[in-house]
């Protein structure tokens, strides 16, 4: 009887320690915050630049005091520029890791595109680096998806500004068949036409290409005045080597998933006077100082600089954007409710190195077609063609 | 016209590069059956030894094709000697498999030491474009189809009148026969292997200045140099060049006349079709004896 009983309290008073114990452990519990980029693959180059930035921010801020007291615990999956990776990798992110929010999605669009619905399903939210508007749009679909920063959108509308003001009526785009690639081609067939762009050939290529000069020779025929490529891979190279090579004369351009400057090095003399549309942050040092990102970059650099010896680049700092809105978020939050850090999104406002952010609940991404800039490769290094609209 | 005469070019220049890669693959499967699936590898490595060589030692661009050449015909020697040598069962289905891994451990080795970012090489001569009938030709162009054509004839040379390419055949024919005839089979095997290991980096050496190279191009070029050499009938050297040519063009027009986005599919595409109609390949044999031994 009395076996019994001394068994019995035994047992509750371990179920009591255990259940102090869980307690304790989830006062500890850091923030977990999950991301996914694209180490190796056709992405690799930016999804490096990425970690650097994401690794050295969890560090700093960690040595700050973490997060209202708490620590961040920041956990990196490889999706290898591919698609069924980065589902198999977010699913884990999400049931084995059981991570609060996502920041980074892959660092290409196609895989930020397949990784929504999973996130949106699963109620966990999820800050996305990459491009593609699909991303936070149609909203009602949207609910869970935040973008760090511009949509193509935008920046093909840029581009269209540019164009406008040179008084170029005819281009070409030449597009790779990524995500990335695709939803920019259907957003120039969309904004052209009310624009009074004329779109005199459209030309694909595979991710590995390393020949254009077949899709380079139609552009050619078509005869138009700009040539818009739109990829984040090597073959950009191939692009500007080709044309040249083939005597064209057109205004060479790239989109926003080009602006790395060892790109431009590799294409040699041919990379002269291309034109790129851009976030802020590579001419970042060429700002008017009345410009308030112009101090949230510099500090970057000196950060990034001091941590690593090397300054960092756009991608870097789109995953910089990325982080703080996590880091935020979370914060303004207070608590491990997925429902409440979602909403902590919807109303943030800050200003990142790439803009001042401005979310809202129809609004999932931050910043506005003037957070773009026109800029140039001249003699090793960026400048300005045309510059932002601040708010 | 001007056009096509482009896209012909470009494809033939391609094409060559497809033709050596599929010469690798004739020379180790002439000898010993096998068809090495590292051979796109060995082609990726040459371009990296040599862009390293030029311009992270800062060597002249002679010296550091010739060490990269050299280079990578080593690296075929060694790794034939750790893996088919060490293997206790050379069977081809055995050593196939076998060349796969070798690939697999090679793009990860140079992944790892090299990291992933592109490394490009100067053009032999200059880049200035001339002028052919209005088409525009790089000068680097004409090294690629000038020194592929070299070694192609070279190889092929080689293989059909000399007495170690008589050897070498006979070791594929019949392994057993050609020991007991005195033909040193495993010699040959490894010497079969380094060869393809240099026509490869030879043809990485001079695709290098036009495509750029990292770590992912080999997987891409071994398997369309394999599939040339399947249209051009395995086992012959010409042929397997003229397969590589044939893809290249076909390639070229495929992207050129507008299916530019599926270029890469073109070569399995044609595979599937030859291996459904010709299945011993354009100038192969009537290919009994290969069915029988697989």
């Amino acid at each position: 009887m009395v076996h019994r009983a001394l068994k019995l309290a035994a047992a509750a008073g371990v179920a009591l320690l255990m259940a102090g114990g869980v307690a304790l452990a989830q006062d500890a519990r850091p923030y977990k915050i999950g991301s996914i980029l694209s180490l190796t693959g056709g992405g690799a180059l930016l999804g490096e630049r990425m970690k650097t930035t994401q690794e050295m921010m969890v560090e700093d801020i960690n040595k700050k005091g973490g997060i209202n007291g708490r620590p961040v615990k920041l956990i990196i999956y490889d999706a290898a520029s591919d698609v069924t990776k980065a589902v198999a990798a977010t699913n884990r992110l999400i049931s084995q890791d059981e991570v609060d929010i996502i920041s980074g999605a892959g660092n290409m669009s196609g895989l930020a595109l397949a990784m929504k619905p999973i996130a949106v399903r699963n109620g966990v939210p999820m800050i996305s680096n990459e491009g593609a508007s699909g991303i936070v749009e149609p909203i009602d679909k949207s609910a869970w998806a935040f973008k760090s920063h511009l949509t193509d959108r935008e920046v093909i509308g840029r581009a269209i500004d540019y164009w406008k003001s040179k008084g170029i009526t005819k281009v070409a785009m030449l597009s790779d068949t990524s995500g990335f690639g695709t939803s920019a081609r259907d957003e120039l067939k969309l904004q052209a036409p009310g624009a009074g762009i004329n779109v005199v050939s459209w030309e694909e290529f595979d991710m590995g290409a390393n020949d254009l000069v077949p899709q380079l020779t139609r552009i050619r025929a078509a005869n138009p005045e700009a040539i818009l490529c739109w990829t984040v891979a090597p073959s950009g190279v191939v692009f500007m080597k080709n044309a040249r090579q083939l005597g064209m004369k057109q205004i060479l351009m790239h989109g926003f998933g080009y602006v790395v400057p060892k790109y431009m090095e590799m294409a040699g003399e041919a990379s002269e006077g291309t034109v790129l549309v851009s976030l802020r942050f590579p001419v970042g040092k060429q700002l008017h100082d009345s410009d308030p990102t112009k101090k949230v970059i510099l500090n970057y650099i000196a950060q990034h600089k001091a941590k690593y010896g090397s300054e960092p680049d756009v991608y870097g700092a789109e995953a910089y954007d990325g982080m703080l809105m996590a880091f935020k978020a979370l914060e303004a939050a207070n608590s491990f409710d997925k429902e409440k850090i979602r909403q902590a999104l919807e109303k943030l406002q800050f200003i990142g190195t790439n803009g001042l952010y401005k979310f809202s609940p129809q609004k999932h991404y931050g910043l506005t077609k003037g957070d773009a800039v026109v800029m140039e490769w001249r003699k090793g290094d960026w400048r300005l063609l045309m510059g932002a609209e601040t708010k | 016209m001007t056009e096509l005469l482009q896209l012909l070019i470009s494809g033939l220049t391609i094409g060559s590069i497809y033709g050596l890669v599929a010469v690798g693959f004739c020379m180790v499967y002439n000898t010993t059956e096998v068809i090495n699936f590292a051979q796109g590898e060995f082609v990726m490595l040459g371009g990296m030894v040599a862009a390293t060589a030029a311009s992270g030692f800062g060597w002249p661009l002679p010296v550091a094709l010739l060490f990269a050449v050299a280079t990578v015909t080593l690296i075929g020697l060694v790794a034939e000697k750790l893996t088919f040598g060490l293997s206790r069962k050379p069977e081809v289905m055995n050593l196939i498999i076998v060349t796969i891994g070798l690939a697999i451990v090679i793009k990860g080795a140079v992944m790892m030491l090299w990291g992933k970012f592109p490394k490009d090489l100067k053009a032999f001569s200059g880049e200035v474009p001339l002028n052919l009938l209005g088409a525009s030709v790089t000068p680097q162009a004409l090294w690629v189809v000038g020194a592929s054509v070299l070694v192609m004839v070279a190889v092929g040379f080689f293989m059909k009148r000399s007495a170690t390419g008589m050897a070498m055949r006979a070791a594929a024919a019949d392994r057993g026969t050609a020991a007991l005839m005195g033909i040193p089979v495993a010699r040959l095997s490894t010497f079969s292997f380094a060869v393809a290991a240099g026509i490869g980096a030879i043809a990485g050496v001079i695709i290098t200045p036009l495509t750029m190279t990292s770590y992912e191009q080999g997987t891409l070029i071994g398997l369309k140099g394999f599939c040339a050499a399947i249209i051009g009938g395995m086992g012959n050297v010409y042929g397997a060049f003229l397969g590589g040519l044939i893809l290249g063009v076909a390639e070229a027009l495929a992207a050129g006349l507008g299916a530019s986005g599926y270029q890469d599919a073109v070569a399995f595409l044609l595979l599937i079709v030859l291996l459904l109609v010709r299945p011993s390949g354009l100038l192969g044999g009537t290919g009994r004896e290969r069915i029988v031994k697989l």
